[in-house]
């Protein structure tokens, strides 16, 4: 068994790819398969820089909202095509990340998350009133996506597992740029300021200059996964921007383990497939997930992929 | 090693630090020469761990000066100090807690690579790897690589501390009461080891273990209340009337 | 614009005080939680629309408002008493961010508590009876209401700052803020104090949203703008500094009705605006120590 974490661990890229290739499969329908897939880039995204990091933002949710923003009008009132809309989508985000991250590491520890959750809130504010582009209130509608063309083969986006593959592919990509991050010089940079900043400054490193790169990668990926919602669903909602959504990223990062490859999508999986079944039952799931939540910051911090690593650590050492 | 070795690689010129009304250094003016071990001394409250703060980095002197190797580099960042070549280890262990001993020492010999390059992977550069190796086994450290620092010993933690600081080769050593905590068996190896680093580079030693320094430094400085109070030799030092006042019963 | 006069302008100045009378309040609430525990509390929006809720309801009841005035921050604050003890004390030391994430997940699940108990339309606000209609200032006609909130909320703050000044216990939570190993020392249950402040913290939320409740629709989601509102507040104070967050949230009030005079479409962006600046300029917060935080 442990040979076989210690390979998907190695080759997170590939098995991931794996396994998410076959995922729709195992989910009752695809919207949710897409839905997981979309959120759990977002978690990644969030965890870049809260898990491997150690900075805490409650404002995610403005680079979720901007990427799904900035791609919708980009095709519904310029009329761009949609990969394009795309790249529009994450160069705002990473925009916003600059700015917001600016602003926002001049402070330190528990301000960082209040300082965040603010920012983010003018993020919302501002497209809450720009009405004539963002359809302020109701939202952004008809972001469609015309038929394309790959290679010459007709490709119909609005069939669920051909959107499920085509949103992958991006994923994937993502997957790979964030496994390259955490594996290179940067990577064990990000984890020494998060383990001691101080330490990390008297080994000569730049740590504000390091937290906004971050800051940086991370809104540029949390704008992708906006920018494939926004394809996903067709509208993009103003709830996407408020500070609850980034409170989501932030479940389900505790979840499914902070600081892990796989723990953001397995968090995102099991809060998504979860309010999938709850909801059949309940309407008040806003109480199930805080009650499940403050369940796992009291008890189970490490998450679930976290706890099932550290439990195989413990068995490997004390073979 | 510096070719000019008129000028002092370490000076303070007439440096003061308050916090808020309280004055923890004034006026406090001293050089250190390239390739010396000093010893920073003084009865409990003296402003050594400021003085120290103040000439490593950890924050800026509220008046004067600091020159290193004739340079002004009064309030520099504190990242900047060990890209110069200035290097401290801290008087509370402060290393990478989740990190493996290697990876503590190979992310702190990285100063010198790309910092920033987010592309290549870690283990092809050889280079940071090869300096914790070395570092490692210099220490006596090299048969604990993979575990977790926050399953070391104190004394082991200590000496990855000085790995840490030498990582990034410097040619100034700031050590705070490196010995802290260490049982005397512990103690007598980390004297040794600065004896050798003190061969290679200058060292400026934060101490209250008077016999230690009495055996290891050639210079000792002596602060109190803040101020500069006198320098010398051991015997300088242990026959000056003014220090013996001031550590009446010490040991 | 037409008759903007200078008293129309006094009056959307007195609406200010009003407003930032309640965010004075809460961000108050907020630092006395921080500076004593190093706890950022996610749920204190969610306190004062429970705050809010309750009064409302034993008004409705009881036709008391005094007595709701009573009730209500004592029941919160309870709420809070229990929340520190057995949900809080048990993250200390883990990190600290841990509480924070604690808090959050308590407010969704308090959001949802009052939705199941009132419904998620919420409650109607009243106004107490003798408060109700308006009063002649000298330049014009003010609601009777809103005098009233900011002259309660000057004694509420006088009362604190006694309590923090001039009383025992104010000195040992000072100087617990401060070090909390000297405070131990001493003798002095720091778990306790730390039990006490965080009730009061809560305590003084649930005031807000009852001293708030006639003055805004009171709906099971009145909290979530107000939790971001306070965060600005503290940051344009200064963290931990209570001064700041009476000064910051006057301010912020006073911000927030002067834009919404001018141009009411941007009046809630503009104490956000407000938050940057100051982040830009001084980071640290109006009175907030250099170094701290920034």
């Amino acid at each position: 068994m442990n040979s076989f974490f210690q390979l998907i661990t190695q080759h997170r890229v590939l098995a991931s790819t794996l396994f998410l290739a076959v995922f729709p499969f195992i989910m009752p329908y695809e919207a949710l398969a897409v839905n997981i897939l979309i959120f759990g880039l977002f978690a990644m995204g969030f965890n870049l820089l809260f898990g491997y990091m150690g900075l805490l933002s409650f404002g995610h949710a403005a680079f979720l909202g901007i990427g799904s923003y900035l791609t919708g009008i980009s095709i519904v009132h310029y009329e761009l095509g949609w990969g394009t809309a795309i790249i529009v989508g994450v160069i705002g985000a990473a925009v916003g990340g600059l700015i917001m991250g600016f602003l926002a590491i001049r402070t330190r520890g528990i301000y960082f998350s209040m300082v965040t959750l603010a920012l983010g809130q003018i993020v919302y504010y501002i497209f809450y009133k720009a009405e004539s582009l963002t359809g302020g209130e109701n939202g952004l509608r008809g972001v469609r996506v015309d038929s394309f063309n790959i290679f010459g083969i007709p490709v119909d986006f609005l069939n669920p597992l051909i959107k499920y593959y085509i949103i992958l592919f991006f994923v994937v990509i993502a997957m790979w740029l964030i496994s390259r991050i955490l594996n290179s010089p940067l990577g064990a940079v990000m984890e020494a300021i998060r383990e001691n900043e101080k330490r990390a400054a008297a080994c000569g490193f730049d740590v504000a200059k390091t937290k906004l790169l971050v800051f940086i990668l991370s809104a540029a990926i949390c704008g992708l996964a906006g920018s494939l919602r926004a394809l996903h669903l067709s509208i993009v909602p103003i709830d996407s921007l408020n500070y609850l959504q980034s409170g989501q990223a932030v479940m389900m990062s505790i979840l499914g383990g902070m600081g892990t490859f796989f723990g953001p999508f397995v968090g995102a999986a099991v809060m998504l497939y979860l309010e999938d079944v709850v909801t059949t039952f309940t309407k008040y799931w806003m109480a199930v997930i805080g009650l499940i939540f403050m369940f796992f910051v009291l008890f189970f911090p490490k998450g679930i992929w976290g706890t099932i690593l550290s439990k195989l650590q413990i068995h490997q050492d004390s073979k | 090693m510096n070719s000019a070795t008129n000028i002092p690689i370490l000076e303070a010129r007439n440096v003061g630090k308050s916090f808020g009304k309280f004055k923890a250094l004034q006026n406090v003016s001293t050089s250190f020469m390239p390739g010396t071990l000093t010893a920073i001394i003084g009865p409990n409250g003296a402003g050594k761990s400021t003085f120290f703060n103040v000439l490593s980095g950890a924050f800026p002197p509220s008046s004067g000066e600091i020159l290193f190797n004739g340079k002004d580099i009064t309030g520099m960042q504190q990242y900047e100090f060990a890209r110069i070549g200035i290097s401290k280890s801290f008087q509370i262990t402060n290393v990478f807690k989740q990190l493996t001993v290697h990876e503590n020492v190979r992310v702190a010999a990285q100063m010198e690579a790309a910092r920033y390059n987010f592309l290549r992977s870690t283990q092809s550069y050889a280079g940071p790897i090869e300096v914790a190796d070395q570092l490692l086994l210099r220490v006596n450290l090299e048969h604990l690589r993979n575990k977790k620092t926050g399953d070391l010993a104190h004394g082991q933690q200590r000496a990855l501390e000085i790995a840490m600081a030498l990582a990034c080769n410097p040619s100034l050593l700031l050590l705070d009461e490196p010995t802290a905590g260490m049982s005397p068996e512990e103690t007598l190896v980390m004297m040794e080891l600065i004896r050798t680093l003190a061969n290679e580079r200058t060292v400026i030693l934060v101490e209250h273990k008077m016999k230690l320094i009495m055996g290891l430094c050639k210079r000792i400085i002596v602060l109190h209340h803040g101020e500069f109070l006198a320098e010398g030799t051991p015997e300088e030092i242990q026959n000056n009337p003014e220090v013996r006042r001031v550590y009446l019963g010490q040991g | 614009m037409t008759g903007l006069t200078f008293e129309l302008l006094c009056m959307q100045l007195l609406t200010g005080i009003a407003l930032g009378s309640i965010y004075a309040l809460l961000a108050l609430g907020l630092c006395l939680i921080f500076g004593m525990l190093n706890v950022v509390n996610f749920a204190h929006g969610a306190f004062f629309m429970v705050g809010a809720f309750l009064g409302v309801y034993f008004l409705g009841v009881t036709g008391n408002f005094w007595f709701s005035l009573v009730l209500t921050p004592l029941l919160t604050g309870c709420l809070g008493l229990v929340t520190e003890r057995f949900l809080v004390r048990p993250l200390y030391g883990r990190g600290l961010d841990y509480p924070l994430l604690l808090t959050f997940g308590l407010s969704y699940v308090l959001i949802e508590l009052m939705r199941i108990t009132f419904g998620i339309e919420g409650l109607p606000s009243i106004t107490p009876d003798g408060l109700k209609g308006t009063v002649n200032v000298g330049i014009g006609y003010f609601p009777k209401y809103r005098l009233f909130l900011i002259a309660a909320t000057a004694l509420i703050v006088l009362g604190i700052w006694f309590l923090i000044q001039k009383t025992r216990y104010g000195l040992i939570i000072k100087a617990g803020a401060v070090d909390q190993e000297i405070v131990k020392v001493l003798g002095v249950d720091i778990a306790k104090v730390w039990l006490l402040v965080f009730g009061l913290g809560c305590a003084i939320a649930g005031l807000s949203g009852i001293l708030a409740s006639p003055t805004r629709s009171v709906n099971p989601e009145m909290g979530v703008p107000i939790l971001a509102e306070s965060f600005v507040v503290t940051v344009v104070g200064g963290m931990g500094s209570p001064v700041g967050a009476v000064v910051a949230g006057l301010l912020v009030g006073i911000v927030y009705s002067m834009t919404s005079l001018f141009y009411p479409d941007l009046a809630e962006l503009s104490i956000f605006v407000l938050m940057a600046v100051v982040l830009l300029i001084r980071p640290q917060g109006l009175f907030g120590k250099a170094g701290a935080m920034g």
